[in-house]
């Protein structure tokens, strides 16, 4: 009997998918394997007090729904670990419906535990229609079928866990992701308001500075030209956080459209003439003159070259070169921009690409925002960056390079795709 | 005659700055404070030249812009505008137009903060255009 059983359940089993197939291959091979009328699965409710009908074979609806069976002493027998037989249901004081169990035609029950890991779930239930007898043997390995519908029972729990889990998560990262953009969306608040009465000052500044309310003395003139360049470096703080909390919101799709890789370093040349002839700094550019187009933002293309620039000359005394040089391989676009400068050490190399990092935090000059909103672009492009010393081992120049593939689509969703690189 | 610079702003220490550094060139200057008033004080004064801040109450830059474009408006349409912005990248004209969908018909785009030069230079070009 026992191979045969094990045959009639397995089979179904096997081949069953998800938790309620299982559960129903098992009641319904238990009851064909056993010659019985019907099995079934009760679960006891969340108090334990009450056992209610999870699945059944071979009993009507009306049977299933007669009602709650309560934790008496009978059942706790069977919770207890015990099976508990009744021959002769319409005689047993212990049934709690005999009128629908009369009704349903059955004539006796047999009451195993469903064990699991967590303990005790219910009882599987096995009805015969004639009054029959279970061997030792018989009820043994039923036991042992019982305890593995508790396993799946289980998992089944274990399952439903995860998955209310799994949702609560999710809700917990949307709302952290809108607060998020809100936060963002605040800054740029605030960044504008920081804005204004800055630039007000910085006007009047400059008009006083240019003499058009009365003579200025050189003392004066000094200081409010140290003003100028403090406020200056602010406004330049408070625009490259606006930018920074634009890129990570990835705002700036209206930017994005096909631009040229040349017209965009022409620009950039332009900007770096301006920036280097007052201090005498020689630019030498060697530019490739058929770089192909890129679909990205021209403001964000410029502003990540400017800002390599405007760091290099910096960093660069008079006399000295800054070479901004560009070309292509066959899949991707290559920029770097070298300077003669005094070099940055090598163990803070890794860093300067980092959120308000400064190779001198004492500097007045410079946001420590530039490097990590050219990261942002790049890695938006699907590109990398990098610097190194152009000449290991002297303490002479800089290299920042980026190479962004042909062909690349700017992804707003960037930061999301470097988690799950980094994850 | 001096030629008459209407500035539109609602900063009352923008408008001071731009009227200490124009007043000093010569410049007949007169100010309002929003784009409706602005758009009265052109009516009104007929101006050589406006100066126009982006972010206003009541009607901002792009309101007044729009206005004067109208036909009933035509006898003004033909007055220079220099854009005051407070967007200090290179590329604020085309960003402008950019973030708001708005194409602008201005003569000049000037960044806050102010600086003399730059805005003499565009004052005198603006004029200059008009056969000021």
């Amino acid at each position: 009997m026992r191979k045969r059983l094990l045959y009639e359940i397995s089979k179904p089993v096997i081949a069953a998918v998800g938790v309620e197939n299982v559960l129903r291959a098992i009641v319904e091979s238990i009851t064909l394997g056993t010659e019985a009328k019907g099995c079934s699965l009760l679960l006891l409710n969340p108090e334990g007090d009450k056992l209610y009908h999870r699945v059944s074979y071979g009993i009507s609806p009306e049977y299933v729904n007669k009602g709650l069976i309560e934790v008496d002493e009978n059942v706790r027998q069977v919770l207890s670990g015990k099976a508990v037989f009744i021959r002769d249901v319409a005689h047993d004081p212990r049934v709690q419906y005999p009128e629908a169990a009369r009704k349903e035609g059955i004539a006796s029950i047999l009451s195993i535990p469903m064990r699991s890991y967590g303990g005790i779930k219910g009882i599987m239930r096995i009805y015969t229609s004639e009054p029959r007898d279970f061997s030792e043997e018989e009820i043994d390995f039923l036991d042992s079928i019982a305890e593995l519908s508790g396993l799946v029972l289980e998992k089944e729990e274990e399952h439903d866990r995860l998955a209310h889990e799994a949702e609560r998560v999710r809700g917990e990262l949307r709302r952290l992701s809108e607060d998020r953009e809100r936060f963002l969306q605040f800054i740029r608040m605030v960044a504008h308001d920081l804005k204004a009465p800055l630039a007000a000052v910085q006007s009047y500044i400059k008009v006083i500075l240019r003499g058009s309310v009365g003579p200025v003395t050189e003392k004066q003139r000094t200081w409010l030209e140290r003003s100028v360049k403090r406020i200056d470096n602010m406004l330049q703080m408070i625009s490259d956080i606006v930018d920074l909390s634009k890129l990570e919101a990835g705002l700036i799709a209206p930017e994005l459209e096909t631009v040229s890789w040349n017209r965009v370093l022409e620009n950039c040349v332009e900007v770096a003439r301006g920036l280097a002839d007052p201090k005498g700094v020689r630019l030498v550019v060697e530019i490739d003159p058929d770089l192909p187009e890129i679909f990205g933002s021209e403001i964000r293309l410029c502003q990540l070259v400017n800002n390599l620039v405007s760091n290099a000359v910096r960093y660069t005394p008079e006399g000295k070169r800054i070479f901004i040089r560009a070309f292509q391989d066959p899949d991707r676009v290559t920029v770097y921009v070298e300077d003669e400068g005094c070099g940055i050490r090598p163990e803070i190399l890794p860093k300067i690409f980092d959120d308000f990092f400064k190779g001198d935090p004492e500097a007045q000059e410079g946001t420590g925002l530039g490097l990590s909103i050219c990261k942002r672009i790049v890695e938006m492009l699907h590109g990398r960056i990098w610097a190194e010393s152009p000449a290991p081992g002297r303490d002479i120049g800089t290299r920042v390079t980026f190479a962004i593939p042909k062909g690349a689509v700017c992804d707003l969703a960037y930061r999301e795709r470097r988690k799950e690189d980094e994850s | 005659m001096a030629a008459k610079i209407l500035v539109i702003d609602d900063d009352p220490d923008i408008v001071d700055a731009l009227f200490a550094l124009l007043e000093g060139e010569g410049y007949e200057v007169h100010s309002a404070s929003d784009g409706e008033e602005g758009l009265a004080r052109i009516r009104e004064l007929n101006p050589d030249l406006v100066i126009l801040d982006l972010l206003m109450p009541r009607l901002d830059g792009y309101g007044v812009c729009k206005t004067l474009q109208d036909p009933r408006w035509a006898k003004w349409k033909e007055i220079p505008i220099i854009v005051l912005t407070s967007v200090s990248e290179e590329a604020s004209q085309r960003r402008y137009e950019l973030e708001t969908g708005v194409r602008m018909d201005v003569d000049d785009y000037i960044e806050k903060p102010i600086d003399p030069d730059v805005v003499l230079d565009r004052v005198r070009k603006a004029l200059a255009r008009r056969g000021i």
